[in-house]
């Protein structure tokens, strides 16, 4: 049987002060797989992913709910042993490009911190796998973007950054929240095979949460819907995109711009 | 870079020209002339008319102007009628003690405002960060002249731990040079460590929501790594600023604690040349002052932009 990686089983967030953000969600993830969560802005995707990933801002409060990653309970574990299992293990690449690396840091500097940490303290090869890395994810001159400050790279090599940086302990899951909002549509694509091939060649799990539903039936095998807080309606993608059951999905569904509804548009 | 410190340097050029402009007017336009209040009990109208022909104090403005501005780049800065001496020995032989003064108190301020902003942040309100609030508001209400003379008192005169008045040369060793001058930096400290505490815990708390700082937990680095080279490091560039700017407010600081304390720096000599009135020397130390804070300035404007790769990257700041 396939590993789960994540599994959230009945969790519900809410604001501190009552008010249900998140109510009953469950989710699992097994080794290999391409997953999708979709919904509209504030639908509570981005919250679901951070509580599995004990990444809540404090004043948030899962209510209930079972929270388990790479076969552990979260609730069960030391502060210390939480960072260990998902700092080695996890691998996060953010939807904004720009602030979530260091402005005034060296790539290489933020590259290679987690490697040493958690995987071996020698700087020459967390450099090098740094170094390999970027090449992998189609950077082709990555001594000169280690050197580099943020702000001297594209958005672009930006989020390649961010992926090798995801890469670099070698993680069973990479959760990618919105991963190419920022981009544009070529690098995007490109952005979008990387995580393609990392997933068929290499059997490393993604979670990808995005609004773009047709980047989501291309690539996810399964996929879950969310829709204020609440996810409504879960299974293989091709099944969801041929046969929506819940309303919201088949109102985002019919939202989807084709090439027949455009031009009925334009010609009346 | 080249081309920001030269900018820099014509601005600052700039400032202290018009300084030298005003200075010059205001010391003219002060009623009583320099030769009259040179000869004081012994001036007679003929000696006075004789003493303002050998000062230039007859030809026209410009040409004093001009006069004066060549010999101070000549380094002629004229001598004071008090002490009967060149300007600028005068002026050298008491820097030592400002500077030193100066130093000791930064030496104080800057990590005791860090480790408290710091850790005022990272507490937030929580009884650290209500203590180091209390504090910070205390020492910006208390006088500076008050502590100082509480300080002599208690410290100085009652427990003994300091010297009351005066200051140890270098000549008696570096410590005990330190050790004259450690209550008065202290005095000094207090009034400036506020401000600095508050900017370091504003900046600190800004950096700590930063999405960078979210970045560090999903990489599972421990909390002192995240904080030390994440947090700080961008919380570093609104005090670096601040601490510029307090140590030109630290020479207006001198002049205060100096007094009390009798040291002899920069401070006390800039009271004692207002009070005698004696306006060459005067101009020559409202010179020698704003050249100091220019400067300062402009080193604190080039460390921002080293420390800043945002700004040395970022094109179109300068």
């Amino acid at each position: 049987m396939m590993e789960k990686l994540l599994q959230l089983e009945k969790v519900s967030i809410d604001d501190g002060l009552g008010r249900a953000l998140i109510k009953n969600a469950s989710l699992t993830i097994f080794q290999g797989e391409f997953i999708g969560i979709v919904g509209e802005s504030g639908s509570g995707k981005t919250l679901t992913v951070k509580s599995a990933l004990d990444l809540l801002p404090d004043h948030l409060v899962i209510t209930s709910g079972v929270r388990q990653l790479l076969g552990k309970e979260l609730n069960g574990l030391s502060s210390k042993d939480k960072r260990r299992l998902i700092g080695a293990g996890i691998g996060f690449v953010p939807q904004n490009t720009v602030v979530f690396l260091h402005p005034m840091i060296k790539i290489k500097y933020q590259m290679i911190d987690a490697y040493l940490y958690h995987i071996d303290n020698d700087k020459k090869q967390a450099l090098k796998k740094a170094s390999d890395l970027l090449e992998k994810v189609g950077i082709k001159e990555p001594k000169r973007v280690l050197n580099a400050y943020p702000k001297q790279l594209s958005g672009g090599m930006q989020q390649r950054v961010n992926i090798a940086m995801a890469l670099m302990t070698d993680p069973k899951l990479i959760v990618a929240d919105e991963p190419t909002t920022a981009l544009d549509t070529v690098v995007q694509r490109q952005v979008m095979e990387l995580f393609n091939q990392l997933n068929q060649s290499e059997g490393v799990s993604i979670l990808f949460i995005s609004h773009d539903l047709k980047i989501v039936k291309q690539f996810c095998q399964r996929m879950y819907v969310m829709y204020q807080g609440e996810i409504v309606e879960s299974g293989e993608t091709h099944e969801i995109f041929t046969n929506p059951k819940h309303s919201y999905t088949q109102k985002l569904l019919s939202l989807i711009p084709t090439l027949t509804n455009l031009s009925m548009d334009k010609f009346g | 870079m080249l081309s920001f410190i030269i900018k820099r340097l014509i601005s600052g050029l700039t400032v202290l020209f018009f300084i030298s402009i005003i200075t010059f007017f205001v010391l003219r336009w002060m009623p009583g002339d320099p030769a009259t209040l040179s000869l004081g009990t012994e001036g007679t109208p003929e000696k006075i008319a004789e003493l303002q022909e050998v000062m230039g104090l007859n030809l026209p403005w410009y040409q004093q102007y001009y006069h004066w501005i060549q010999d101070l780049f000549s380094g002629d800065w004229g001598s004071s009628y008090v002490f009967g001496e060149d300007v600028m020995t005068l002026i050298i032989q008491r820097l030592p003690v400002t500077l030193l003064l100066a130093a000791v108190s930064m030496v104080i301020v800057i990590p005791f405002a860090f480790i408290i902003g710091i850790m005022s942040a990272l507490f937030k309100e929580r009884w650290v960060d209500y203590i180091a609030r209390s504090l910070m508001q205390l020492g910006d209400a208390v006088p500076q002249f008050w502590l100082a003379l509480i300080f002599l008192v208690f410290f100085a005169s009652k427990l003994g731990w300091f010297p009351v008045a005066g200051y140890v040369g270098f000549d008696d060793g570096i410590l005990a040079s330190i050790h004259s001058v450690l209550l008065p930096a202290i005095v000094l400290a207090i009034g400036q460590v506020g401000p600095l505490i508050r900017i370091i815990r504003s900046s600190m708390l800004s950096s700590l929501e930063q999405d960078y700082m979210l970045m560090t937990q999903v990489n599972g680095l421990p909390k002192t790594l995240a904080i030390v080279k994440y947090a700080l490091r961008g919380a570093s560039i609104a005090p670096l600023t601040i601490i510029g700017m307090q140590l030109a407010n630290m020479l207006a600081g001198a002049i205060l604690v100096e007094n009390i304390f009798a040291l002899p720096g920069i401070g006390r000599l800039l009271l004692m040349t207002v009070e005698q009135r004696d306006l060459i020397l005067l101009q020559g130390m409202v010179i020698f002052v704003t050249s100091a804070v220019v400067l300062v300035n402009i080193l604190t404007d080039i460390c921002y932009r080293l420390a800043n790769p945002m700004i040395r990257f970022g094109g179109n700041h300068e």
